[in-house]
Formats: C-alpha cells, structure tokens, sequence
C-alpha cells in the first residue's frame, strides 16, 4: 500500500469508518500476530493481544502524530498490550515449566536446524528480542525502534550490536557443532 | 544483506503464523462495537442548540444582573453617622419678686426677723408636702 493510500485509509479510520482500518491494518495483522506470539505465553493471548490492539489503535487512531510511521504506531501499541498481558498471567500462573512448549515453539516449521529465535528468545531479554525482530524482520531504522522501546537512540544501537554479537556466536557454535558431528 | 539478518528473516517465515477467519470476525465485531460506542459518547456529549441558546441567555441575564447589583451600590447614599441628640434639661425659672429688706431696725432685730420667717416658710413647705402626700394615698386607696 502507498502511503498516499495509507493516509487516504487513515482519514477515512478516524472518521469512523471500521472498513476504511480494516483495510489499513491488513497489511500487517500476521505480522503483528507473529511477533505477538514471540511475546506471550500462549497462542491465544497472542490472538487477545492483536485485537486489544488493533482495538485501542481504531480508538486512539485521532491522536495518532502522521510524522511517525504507522507501522511503528501499531507496534507500540502492541508492544504495551503484549507487557500488560504478560504481567497478568504472570501474576495469575506464574513461570511455564521448561517442559511445556511456548506459542512460538509450536508455531515453529519443523526445520532440520534450530530456529534463531529460539536461542534469541533465550539469549536476550524481552526488550533486546524486540529491537532484533523490528530491525531484521519488520526492516525499521534504529530511529523508529528507539520510538517504540521509548529508549535513546544510542541505547538501541549499543543493544543492537551486543545482540547481533550474541547471535553471531550463539550462530557459529551451532555451525561448529554441525562441523564436529559432521567429521565427527 | 549479511549472514545473520538473512538467517534471522529465514527463520522468522518459518513461524507459521496467520490470522484465522474466526479472529477476523472476532476482531471487526469488537471494532464495529468501539465505533458504537465511541458514537454514542460522542452523541451523549452533544447538545441541541437550544441548550447553548438558553446556557447564552442565562450567562448574559447573570452578567446583567450583576452589573446591576454593582451600580446599584456604587450609587447608594453613605449612612451618616449622627450622634443621639442629648436631651437637654431646661432649668425651670421661678418668678422670683425680690422685696427689698426695709432694714427699719437694728441688724440684730432684722437678722431674727429674717430667721423667722425663714422657720416659717420652712415649716409651710412641709406642710404642703404632707398634703399632698396624704392625698397621694388617697387616691391611690390605702
């Protein structure tokens, strides 16, 4: 969608118009829901956490500032959504044990090598994970992700690089490993 | 591209995600039930114009009322304070008839001749004290 659309959609949104949101937010409903499910404890909270978000974007769209990108609106969004409904069930249920398996490792494809963010979900913290994804999957500037963590520029950045550090390690072990067993 | 960000954009497509029709119709029902909502606070916070008329009327009819209440005050004479009047005692004034003392004697003869009299205007007096004392009970039955 152009954003001459998008700002078209937008006007017609905050007027009211449910089909004229429904529209704007297609584009990125299973984005959303994919990172979701990265951040709850369930699939279905996930599910909860996209319409509560998609719900209080068509409520609040008014007070949405054009100069942001939309994209980066929605995700704020669903960012505090997914932190509110972690610290609930958190609350209420306490920590999973390690024998049951997340959202994400359920909706994972079966792959003969392990998914990175698995191993990014337990390397980083919940804040560092989300800079990763909005970085490398939803292709935002380090400016936007900084917006949307409510952090400094520069604390993005540092992150940024002592994950992708982490990563890049956590990366050649498993390619060494593969190695090892290989000629093993 | 480098390696990473291209494993980390692989692996992300290899989470299978998709937002299911019943989500769907879940979620524009909520949307359709915020528009509701958000069209009946906003029609609860509305008013007719003849409110704002009548809201007008009264705040110019209050403005004029106290323009009023404050001329009216501005224009109100000062309260002078006078003293109580004090009541004056008038000296009642006798009619005196001086007579001048024919001194025909000696100064010892007039000086008890004037004694004399004095004793018997004194004694007169009483006299007429009593009198009118005793017709004071009198009338008043005792």
């Amino acid at each position: 969608m152009g954003s001459s659309g998008e700002k078209v959609l937008i006007a017609a949104a905050k007027r009211g118009s449910v089909d004229a949101f429904t529209e704007l937010v297609a584009g990125y409903r299973d984005g959303l829901l994919r990172f979701l499910v990265t951040r709850t404890l369930s699939f279905a909270d996930a599910e909860d956490a996209l319409q509560d978000t998609l719900i209080n974007a068509y409520r609040y769209l008014k007070s949405y500032d054009p100069k942001w990108r939309f994209s980066t609106w929605l995700y704020r969004i669903a960012i505090n959504n997914a932190a509110r409904l972690r610290s609930v069930e958190t609350i209420e249920i306490g920590d999973l044990s390690d024998e049951e398996a997340g959202p994400l490792e359920q909706c994972i494809a079966a792959a003969e090598r392990e998914n990175l963010w698995l191993s990014a979900k337990n390397l980083l913290n919940d804040e560092v994970y989300a800079a990763i994804w909005l970085r490398y999957v939803e292709d935002m500037s380090v400016r936007d992700i900084s917006t949307i963590l409510e952090r400094s520029v520069s604390w993005t950045k540092v992150n940024l690089l002592r994950a992708r550090r982490q990563l890049d390690a956590d990366l050649n072990s498993e390619v060494g490993s593969n190695k090892s067993n290989a000629y093993g | 591209m480098d390696n990473l960000a291209k494993r980390l954009r692989e692996d992300a497509d290899l989470i299978e995600v998709a937002v299911s029709p019943e989500l769907d119709d879940r979620i524009y029902a909520s949307l359709q039930g915020a528009r509701q909502e958000a069209s009946q606070s906003v029609a609860a916070t509305r008013r007719p114009a003849s409110f704002w008329w009548a809201s007008s009327l009264t705040g110019v009819a209050a403005a004029l009322v106290l323009v009023t209440i404050v001329n009216l005050n501005e224009s109100e004479p000062e309260i002078a304070v006078t003293e109580p009047p004090v009541q004056q005692f008038s000296i009642p004034r006798f009619n005196w008839k001086p007579e001048t003392a024919m001194l025909t004697e000696s100064l010892e003869q007039e000086l008890e001749d004037i004694q004399s009299d004095l004793k018997k205007a004194e004694q007169a007096v009483k006299e007429d004290f009593d009198d009118i004392g005793v017709r004071a009970l009198s009338e008043k039955g005792l």
